[in-house]
């Protein structure tokens, strides 16, 4: 990459008054293109770098234009809607550029700086009154080096504050490249044992587990990043075990000791599963039930035992359970999150 | 496939009432099956010529048209006869009209005290005789009723798709404050004084006239609370209760000194408020829409500070409060018969409460944060309804307040008003109209809005907020036509259709235009058109209203018609705009960029084919509707380009319309943007809409965007709104601090959240965090709704409307309307239970 060729990012998504992506009001950039492949993804259309078509029946009109513009004769119209033959599209986008709805539509497009810039900064007093920011997020946003380390000083220059949402799964010279830039970095630790990390996401853990140590060390022996969020998604049958959450919680205590600001147990996520099915992809989860709130809050206590319990707290949806007293209603969070500074 | 059980939403319930207060509630809510009720009563002065009900009022409410004749028949069939003072016919027009509404109100509408109730002054809502001689009913008749009258006009105007106009009561805010500190003893010699300083040519001439009817209806409060002074005592004199003896003869005290001296403790200020009050829309003939309060918090806090330090209960300051709440309720009686009483909408008798002093000061004080528990302990309950101003520094505790009873509303409508923005926007008025002498740095802080979020000045200003709604789109459609209807009216009642006319300028044929300025410049021509259409109509009901439909009592409460010895209704007011509120601006502005994205950036059809798919209703032109629906851009979405066009539009109708004055009572036009409920009702009116709209479908609702425009979330949405209104000034040298306001009306705005943006402290500290953000890049006022589960339901049914609709469910958020059935279904259930 030379000085005058600016690079380009593949963008899913710009997500703004996000409430969900660190602290504040935030707008959430999701990067297209992820160095894991976790079965329980709630995010699939992010974990392939290449740009993909996806059809939504809702607003379809069936004017059948998509299927006369295609290069590759990949669409068909079928009396269910269109079909699209995954192995003939190349996802050049020219059906979604011609079709009238956006029923068509195409996942990841290429943003340069300048404008994604200029979209980012809309929402600063947002920002400014919530000590919110922007969030890189995914996918995997270090995957686009170039690209991201330019959009986060461009940010820091402006006086954005910046957080890099990753799951560790990259070099650490690419980590140690852009920390400088980062405020937050919310870290996913997904599961302690690597056979189990193979198995469910593609690649070991153990790059992760080094990067997460330099990522606290970094932080302890410079002034970015300034919060450490590290994050475990609690999956049925493949993370929700006691010894995985014990695990995490040893390897923080002994590796990450007084670096981290909160550690955030995430329950899955299966309201994505329509998201497979426009993607053509089988998920292996799509039948998984949420996990139950007291399985959420006995590994919350767990965890809680294995590292300093202030840091601790769990988010996300629990399974539906019909209530006979009414007038209960459940509250999905605890009630004290860890403060954070800003 | 899950077995999803009926949602059972968490219904707020009142909470902290006390046994008088929760059964004054629920007694109320009893509705029809009351003994008791405010129903309109009629009275008439026994002349075969006799008129009472007002029309004019309603031209603004199209729902009434086909009402009209029946309502005037039978006040009049149900109306009592009043016996007439011998000196009646003697008096001008406005001197018996007070005379005669003073007569009813205190001398046969029944006086009643409810049960427990500590304040006086039950039963207000009447329909009283126009007092008209032979002479002048005959005049009013032609003048209204004529072939070209007012009525006729008014209908055309509503059945083309231009939208309403109506000379209309209410929609002001009376001088409150004054009144509680000199007394209508006060208002009565200052009367008094201005009449004997006339000439005596003067007195005996139109100022003579006024200045006798306000001095005869100055004396209607002293006289009303009499009748309840003595009626008090007589409970008091026959109940077993000693509490309730107190109490009665407490009242009787009260009402002994008030309103007819100054008030001197809490009770006394607020029992007097009550009668001023209801007093308005007694003289009005008019059950309350719009007669708003002002900043309550501000001008009963004297009262309130010096009954607590003379040992006044904090919980007895919000009993006598409790019962203000039930007493304005009772405007919803009017018309009680006509089921659900009407409490579907809030008739906006409005308070204002915190918001800027002088010096930036934030004037939130403990009589702010009791009405807030009143309001909270007392929902649902609709009136009065609260709008809370806010600043840059508002406090925290409020904020924290507001974001809890949003909370706990579940979404009930919630009105906030944004101070920097708003005095922007009234500090334009004053230069635009030369009455920097009324409004300036030094008492811009002193405004407050009526009815919802019309800002205004107080106690001097009737700026007739509601009095004109313009729908912008017609432009347009006169644009593509040549200044012609696009589909000829066809009469809904004989089924005859009309022929198409010549009705606006005749600009050239829209499919000569080579780009784009061409479109613009007609555009901006018919634009002027309906303008001056608008106006004229205006000038039609104003000038009647004017000549024929005095309100004395209300006079006295507005500074200026006593020195000027002129009515309110003919311009007395010493701040006397009248507004023009724009209907369909998104819709309209969607339909410009729609035409420009279509016609001569695309070239995806030719100016005819346009038209013709317009005039088809799109339909066989679907493609052609999709693109314009999902492809054009769209103000709202924070879209620099969209937004630059939609503050072109803003800018010339803004222009056009200040270069207009009401002739008979020169009242400077100035702009606004409210839409009432008429974006959905014209929407079967108006012909389909480039943007993609059909006929039949919703046009877009004041400054909001259009229905499923705002893709692109809550701040996209509310900067786009800032931007339109002008947002900061370059230089930082705005019309208040840095802010622009080109509407200085003020505009409507709703956004609707996601409940789970409330659902734990962190969401809602972001969400006061959106509010201070909304401070600086918003609009002059925001009302929040949230998302529920009908709505959820209606967007299954109607995802076309919904488009933009995200769900967030923690990590999770998606379009809702993208999603299958049973993942909506499930989204729903959550919702319904608040498990986010």
């Amino acid at each position: 990459m030379t000085q005058h060729q600016a690079p380009k990012g593949i963008i899913l998504e710009i997500l703004r008054m996000s409430t969900e992506d660190g602290p504040g009001i935030r707008t959430t950039v999701f990067f297209k293109g992820c160095s894991l492949a976790c079965e329980w993804c709630h995010n699939p259309e992010s974990i392939s770098s290449k740009p993909q078509i996806q059809w939504i029946k809702t607003g379809c009109i069936g004017c059948g234009i998509c299927v006369e513009t295609c290069p590759e004769r990949a669409l068909t119209k079928t009396p269910e809607g269109i079909t699209i033959d995954r192995q003939l599209c190349t996802g050049c986008g020219l059906c979604t550029e011609e079709c009238p709805t956006t029923a068509m539509e195409l996942l990841g497009k290429k943003w340069n700086i300048h404008d994604l810039v200029r979209e980012l900064v809309k929402d600063r007093v947002y920002f400014e009154q919530s000590c919110g920011g922007v969030t890189l997020s995914g996918g995997e946003a270090a995957l686009q080096y170039d690209f991201c380390l330019a959009l986060l000083k461009e940010l820091r220059a402006r006086g954005i504050q910046t957080a890099l949402d990753t799951c560790g799964q990259v070099s650490q010279s690419v980590l140690a490249g852009l920390l400088p830039y980062v405020d937050i970095l919310l870290y996913d630790l997904k599961e302690i044992d690597p056979e189990k990390h193979k198995k469910h996401t593609g690649a070991g853990n153990e790059k992760i587990l080094a990067n997460a140590v330099f990522a606290a060390h970094f932080k302890k022996t410079h002034p970015y990043p300034k919060t450490l969020w590290i994050r475990t998604p609690v999956i049925p049958d493949a993370t929700d075990t006691v010894a995985n959450i014990q695990g995490i919680g040893d390897f923080i205590h002994a590796s990450l000791e007084g670096a981290v600001d909160r550690w955030e147990l995430c329950a899955f996520n299966n309201l994505c599963r329509d998201k497979y099915q426009r993607l053509g992809m089988d998920w292996s989860f799509a039948r998984t039930d949420l996990p139950e709130r007291s399985r959420m809050e006995e590994l919350t206590r767990i965890a809680k035992s294995r590292v300093s319990p202030s840091i601790v707290c769990w988010s996300g949806s629990t399974k539906l359970t019909k209530s006979t007293d009414k007038k209960t209603v459940g509250k999905t969070q605890p009630e004290s999150n860890p403060l954070y500074n800003c | 496939m899950q077995n999803i059980f009926e949602p059972e939403p968490v219904i707020k319930e009142p909470s902290g009432l006390s046994d008088r207060i929760q059964w004054l509630r629920d007694y109320y809510f009893r509705g029809t099956e009351r003994a008791w009720n405010n129903e309109f009563t009629s009275w008439t002065t026994g002349t075969p010529w006799d008129i009472i009900y007002n029309e004019l009022t309603f031209y603004i409410v199209p729902e009434t048209y086909t009402l009209l004749n029946t309502l005037g028949a039978s006040y009049l069939q149900a109306a009592r006869p009043v016996a007439l003072h011998p000196d009646f016919w003697n008096g001008s027009l406005t001197e018996r009209r007070a005379w005669f509404v003073r007569e009813v109100i205190v001398n046969h509408v029944p006086q009643e005290i409810l049960p427990g109730d500590l304040l006086a002054g039950a039963r207000f809502n009447v329909q009283t005789s126009l007092c008209f001689t032979k002479e002048e009913s005959g005049a009013w008749q032609k003048l209204v009723k004529g072939k070209n009258g007012a009525r006729a006009q008014m209908k055309w105007f509503h059945d083309h798709g231009y939208g309403n106009a109506g000379a209309t009561c209410g929609h002001l805010i009376p001088g409150h404050e004054r009144l509680l500190a000199i007394g209508w003893k006060g208002v009565h010699a200052e009367l008094m004084s201005i009449y004997n300083a006339l000439s005596d040519q003067e007195q005996s001439g139109s100022k003579g006239d006024q200045l006798k009817a306000m001095m005869t209806a100055s004396t209607m409060a002293r006289d009303l609370a009499s009748r309840y002074k003595t009626l008090c005592e007589n409970l008091a004199g026959k109940t077993q209760d000693k509490q309730r003896v107190t109490e009665l003869r407490s009242m009787a005290a009260n009402l002994n000194r008030v309103p007819w001296e100054p008030a001197t403790t809490f009770w006394e200020a607020v029992q007097a408020l009550w009668i001023n009050h209801m007093l308005v829309m007694t003289d009005e003939n008019y059950p309350g829409a719009g007669v708003s309060f002002g900043r309550v918090d501000q001008y009963l806090y004297p009262y309130y500070e010096r009954s607590t330090r003379d040992g006044m209960p904090r919980d007895w300051a919000k009993e006598i409060l409790k019962c203000f709440w039930i007493h304005a309720n009772t405007a919803y009686d009017a018309m009680i018969r006509n089921g659900n009483q009407g409490i579907t909408a809030g008739f906006g008798q409005l308070i204002t409460l915190s918001g800027l002093g002088a010096r930036g000061r934030d004037m939130t004080n403990d009589l702010t944060y009791i009405i807030l528990e009143v309001i909270d302990e007392m929902s649902p309950i609709l009136e009065p309804k609260p709008n809370v101003r806010l600043h840059q520094n508002s406090p925290e505790i409020l904020l924290d307040k507001i974001v809890d009873m949003i909370e706990s509303s579940q979404g009930a409508p919630f009105l906030l008003n944004f101070d920097e923005r708003s005095m922007a926007g009234m500090m334009l008025e004053a230069e635009k109209a030369g009455l920097t002498d009324l409004i300036n740095k030094d008492n811009v802080h002193e405004y407050a809005p009526v009815g919802c979020l019309e800002n205004t000045m107080v106690g001097n200003d009737r700026s007739g907020t509601v009095d004109n709604n313009l729908n912008l789109l017609k432009a347009v459609e006169l644009t593509l036509t040549g200044g012609k209807d696009l589909l000829p009216f066809c009469d809904p009642m004989t089924g005859k259709t009309e022929a198409l006319r010549q009705d606006g300028p005749r600009t050239p044929d829209a499919a000569s235009f080579k780009t784009w300025e061409d479109f613009w410049k007609a555009y901006a021509v018919q634009t002027r058109y309906i303008i001056q259409k608008c106006v004229d109509l205006y000038e039609t009901s104003e000038s009647i209203r004017a000549r024929f439909f005095p309100t004395p009592y209300l006079s006295c409460l507005i500074t200026g018609c006593a020195r000027q010895g002129k009515d309110i209704t003919q311009g007395g007011a010493q701040i006397s705009f009248a507004t023009l509120e724009a209907v369909t601006y998104a819709t309209t502005v969607d339909s410009l960029l729609a035409i420009q994205y279509l016609v001569f950036d695309k070239k995806a059809c030719t100016m005819t084919e346009l038209v013709a798919a317009l005039k088809a209703n799109w339909q066989g032109y679907e493609v052609l509707q999709a693109i314009a629906k999902n492809r054009a851009p769209k103000y709202g979405r924070d879209d620099d380009k969209a937004d630059t066009l939609a503050r072109l539009v803003m800018q010339l109708w803004c222009d056009e319309t200040w270069r207009h004055k009401t002739k008979v009572t020169s009242r400077q036009f100035r702009p606004g943007m409210l839409s009432w409920n008429y974006w959905a009702g014209d929407g079967y009116v108006m012909a389909a809409s480039a943007n993609g709209r059909e006929k039949g479908q919703f046009l877009s609702n004041a400054i909001c965007p259009s229905n499923g425009a705002d893709s692109k979330g809550p701040t996209a949405n509310t900067n786009s709104v800032g931007k339109v209104l002008g947002g900061k000034a370059a230089d930082g040298r705005g019309d208040w601090q840095g802010y622009l306001n080109i509407l200085p009306n003020g505009a409507s705005h709703t956004i609707t959240f996601n409940p789970s943006i409330l659902r734990d402290p962190v969401h809602k500290d972001k969400f006061k965090a959106f509010l201070k953000g909304y401070t600086q890049n918003g609009g002059t006022a925001l009302q929040i709704n949230m998302l529920d589960p009908d709505m959820l339901k209606d967007a299954q049914a109607h995802p076309q409307d919904y488009r933009h609709l995200l769900v967030r469910i923690t990590g999770y958020n998606a379009y809702f309307t993208t999603v299958g059935r049973e993942l909506q279904n499930e989204v729903i259930e959550r919702m319904s239970h608040n498990k986010f």
